[in-house]
């Protein structure tokens, strides 16, 4: 199965690594997002998908990143790509303080407490106007190529699949998943859920961090109400659900195809842009809860590892 | 410039703030009724408030209804939307893992705030009904916000009469405190889970049109009185519907303090501090209810 | 507070709403033995169960184990100390596997682990059925599944809330004499269970709960010849 695996992922990943040598700008533009898109929607995968905990706010992580990403550029004088990785830090942090006390809510309260997370990061950006440029937003120097922009947005995507991997092949992602399962069981049976759903949102944090990092530096002005939208939330949510939630390739499926569906049809009906996701997402919880793969995972037995 | 804040100025926050967290109050009162019943968080039902809203703003912009004879329209018709949503939509998800229903009415409500958007464009609309104040003693009392206020504590006690002396509203109270048991002693439940579902709209939908006539409706508006009507919920403790009373007067009167001391942003921030601090410390609420 | 015991719960008291589920409640437990807990419908026995093993938090009374207090405690470290409990509704993992329900509560390394859950899944006969999704099991293996996993985090104590609840005879045999095999191994029990021929069969002590006060607690005999307790369950 993994050699398998490896006989289709080789090839896919060459070809991604010298494709910007070969296709236009516009294409190259095209697939950075998307690798944007598959690191948030894995990232949101951790936290949902693997281990039940709906967090409606988590674009609040990807604008802390590009925010901090861009302080630390334009008034610090950071090189972007430590700037970036900078911005996982305070992404973790962020998920620190308010995971600390929301991850102790059952999964339908914090749910909610996370809808209310992105307006008020959103308002405290917009608030600290001296740090943050308020309303106006920081702007930066144009870049002269894109080319490590994709290949370090790349490298978010790849390390989102790789934490993904490596978390549902270990004792820890079982945990995750049992306290998904049934978190009063998993708890009488002594896991320690608190602390471990706390280790999960934290690494879900700091992956919307650093791609909101890198995300600056590539659109060079960021201003809140660009950084923060609710609809980068639901776009990785439909994402991750569309292509399989709690699997490691569904986020990238998904990521994949709703990004091309996006980019050919519905930038020309940009209106119906969230009526379209909010009726996908309707279509596949009703009738497809598990997404694409998980289905498949289901009727052919696959592993979970897929 | 610094202002001085005396305590005729708390005094008038907390009253403007009393009289709007009536509204509160009703509205989290709809969405209380069906987590109690189907176990459901309804993310939509803000989205309700806001068609409710648009009802009360479009009956009174063309045909120049009084807004609150529209509230006559806006219940029965946000009743209908609700039954409609609850009979092929939430209903199979009720029983599903709670993760379903929040993402389904998540869905439910982006789709319908974006058909209220490109219906009626995002503009900031309101119904210019009543306007202006009276004083009492130092304190302005705004008329419209005095008006819903009564509206809101009249519909309430309607809504509390109908759980307590009618046959359905005891039933609906039986099914939330023990679905199984309401089962057994005969009780269709999944009838009860769409009127639950209707009642709450009705309310939610009066709810907007009372806010049309406070402040302000526009497409995207739900979002914020969803998470507000479940602050009530948690400051009132689930479970608890006199408690989510209770809790939107609270609400009310800690905004209406907040946006006076404070920019109108930060406010937005307190709420959310206070949620969150609430239900670390007392997830059960102030006045206590079920986990 | 006698040195002897493994369990002692004394005078808790718990209410939700304006229910009274448990009253002034105590009970005390020697090691080494087989208990049950008894009493109508609603009397209160799970909402015990979820005190001592920290669901719920008492409003009033203690609770010790092994002399050390835990009423205060979070469930995973009420765990730790020794106490393991199975659900009245059953609650496996649906998506694990069978193996993976038992070593994803096991706090060893990955191999000792995977020893001991094939061995425990031998024990309760599920050994063919490891890879399956514990989703797709019977009732019957589900609540085997269920009672292997507490023995996997090798409790001193066990509470075992209705064990027998839908389980068919033969299963039921093999679940009663490895409860058996338990307390050959010095584990203490505490059972819940409304099946009288299992309780009478299996238990030395028996205690009765009824309307969240202990009304009665005996050897099988006593009880079954009290009045109070027939009363309790068939009114007066």
């Amino acid at each position: 199965m993994k050699r398998f695996a490896w006989a289709i992922a080789l090839p896919i990943l060459t070809g991604l690594a010298v494709m910007p040598f070969y296709v236009s700008n516009y294409i190259i533009t095209f697939t950075i997002q998307t690798f944007m898109w598959i690191a948030l929607a894995e990232s949101w995968n951790i936290i949902s998908g693997l281990t039940g905990y709906v967090s409606f706010g988590h674009v609040a992580f990807f604008g802390t990143g590009a925010y901090t990403a861009a302080i630390l550029i334009s008034k610090a004088g950071w090189y972007w790509f430590p700037a970036a990785l900078a911005g996982s830090v305070t992404a973790a942090s962020l998920a620190l303080i308010i995971g600390y006390p929301c991850l102790r809510l059952k999964g339908p309260y914090f749910a909610i407490s996370m809808l209310g997370l992105n307006e008020v990061v959103r308002a405290l950006v917009s608030y600290f106007e001296s740090l943050t440029g308020g309303g106006s937003g920081i702007t930066l120097s144009t870049m002269s190529s894109i080319s490590p922009l994709y290949y370090s947005m790349g490298g978010v995507a790849l390390a989102g699949c790789f934490i993904t991997y490596w978390i549902l092949t270990s004792r820890f992602g079982l945990r995750l998943l049992a306290i998904r399962e049934d978190e009063l069981a998993a708890e009488a049976m002594g896991i320690h859920t608190a602390a471990l759903k706390l280790y999960a949102f934290l690494i879900s944090a700091a992956l919307p961090g650093i791609a909101g990092g890198f995300y600056a530096r590539y659109v060079s002005h960021i201003e809140p109400l660009g950084t923060f939208p609710l609809l980068t939330t639901i776009t990785m949510i439909v994402m991750c659900l569309f292509g399989g939630r709690g699997t490691i390739f569904g986020p990238v499926l998904g990521a994949t195809l709703l990004s091309i569906l996006q980019e050919l049809v519905w930038t020309r009906f940009l209106f119906l842009h969230e009526a379209i996701f909010g009726a996908i997402i309707i279509f596949v919880i009703l009738l497809m809860p598990r997404g694409i793969l998980g289905v498949l995972q289901q009727r052919y037995r696959l592993p979970r590892t897929i | 410039m610094t202002i001085q804040i005396t305590g005729t100025m708390i005094l008038q926050g907390i009253v403007s703030g009393l009289l709007a967290g009536g509204v509160y109050a009703m509205v989290a009162l709809g969405m209380a009724l069906i987590f109690g019943v189907m176990r459901v968080i309804n993310i939509a039902h803000g989205t309700l408030l806001m068609l409710g809203g648009y009802t009360t703003y479009w009956l009174f912009a063309l045909y120049g209804m009084n807004p609150f004879i529209s509230l006559l329209v806006s219940f029965p018709l946000l009743f209908l939307v609700g039954v409609f949503l609850q009979r092929f939509f939430v209903s199979r998800v009720v029983g599903a893992p709670e993760l379903s229903s929040l993402i389904l009415t998540f869905g439910i409500s982006i789709f319908l705030s974006n058909m209220a958007m490109i219906a009626w464009t995002g503009d900031y609309r309101s119904v210019e009904f009543l306007t202006g104040s009276f004083l009492l003693g130092p304190i302005a009392v705004s008329k419209p916000r005095l008006v819903t206020f009564c509206f809101a504590l009249g519909v309430t006690f309607l809504a509390f009469f109908f759980l307590n002396k009618t046959k359905t509203g005891k039933a609906i109270r039986a099914t939330s405190q023990h679905r199984e048991l309401a089962q057994v002693c005969g009780i269709n439940v999944r009838r009860i889970d769409i009127i639950t579902f209707g009642l709450a709209s009705g309310l939610a939908g009066v709810g907007g049109g009372l806010v049309s006539i406070m402040f302000s409706i526009f497409p995207e508006m739900g979002r914020n009185y969803v998470f507000k009507s479940f602050l009530v919920i948690v400051l009132g403790g689930a479970g608890n519907y006199l408690g989510a009373f209770l809790g939107g007067l609270i609400l009310g009167v800690v905004e209406g303090l907040a946006s006076l001391l404070l920019t109108a942003q930060l406010s937005e921030v307190i709420a959310y501090v206070l949620l969150v601090i609430l239900l670390l410390v007392r997830p059960t609420g102030l006045l206590g209810g079920r986990r | 507070m006698a040195e002897n015991l493994i369990l002692e719960v004394r005078g808790v008291s718990k209410h939700f709403g304006g229910v009274t589920a448990l009253h002034g409640c105590s009970l005390a437990l020697e090691p080494g033995r087989i208990f049950s807990l008894i009493g109508p419908n609603g009397s209160g026995k799970t909402t015990l169960f979820n005190l001592i093993t920290g669901v719920e938090r008492c409003d009033k009374g203690k609770i010790y184990f092994k002399g050390e207090r835990i009423d205060q405690l979070p469930p995973h470290k009420i765990t730790w100390k020794g106490i393991g409990r199975t659900f009245q509704v059953i609650r496996v993992f649906p998506e694990l596997t069978t193996l993976e329900n038992l070593l994803v509560v096991s706090r060893q390394d990955w191999e000792p682990s995977c020893r001991r859950a094939r061995e425990l899944l031998s024990f309760v006969k599920l050994d063919q059925l490891q890879g399956e999704f514990a989703g797709n099991l019977s009732y019957g293996q589900q609540r085997l599944l269920e009672f292997a996993r507490v023995l996997m985090i090798d409790p001193d104590l066990i509470l075992l809330d209705e064990p027998a609840a839908g389980v068919n005879r033969t299963l039921l045999n093999d679940l009663l004499s490895a409860i058996r095999d338990l307390r050959t191994q010095g584990k203490t029990v505490l059972i819940v269970e409304h099946d009288m021929k299992v309780v009478m069969d299996l238990s030395e002590k028996i205690f009765v709960l009824d309307h969240g006060e202990m009304l009665a607690e005996g050897a099988p005999s006593i009880i079954r010849s009290d009045q109070r307790v027939v009363e309790a369950y068939f009114g007066r």
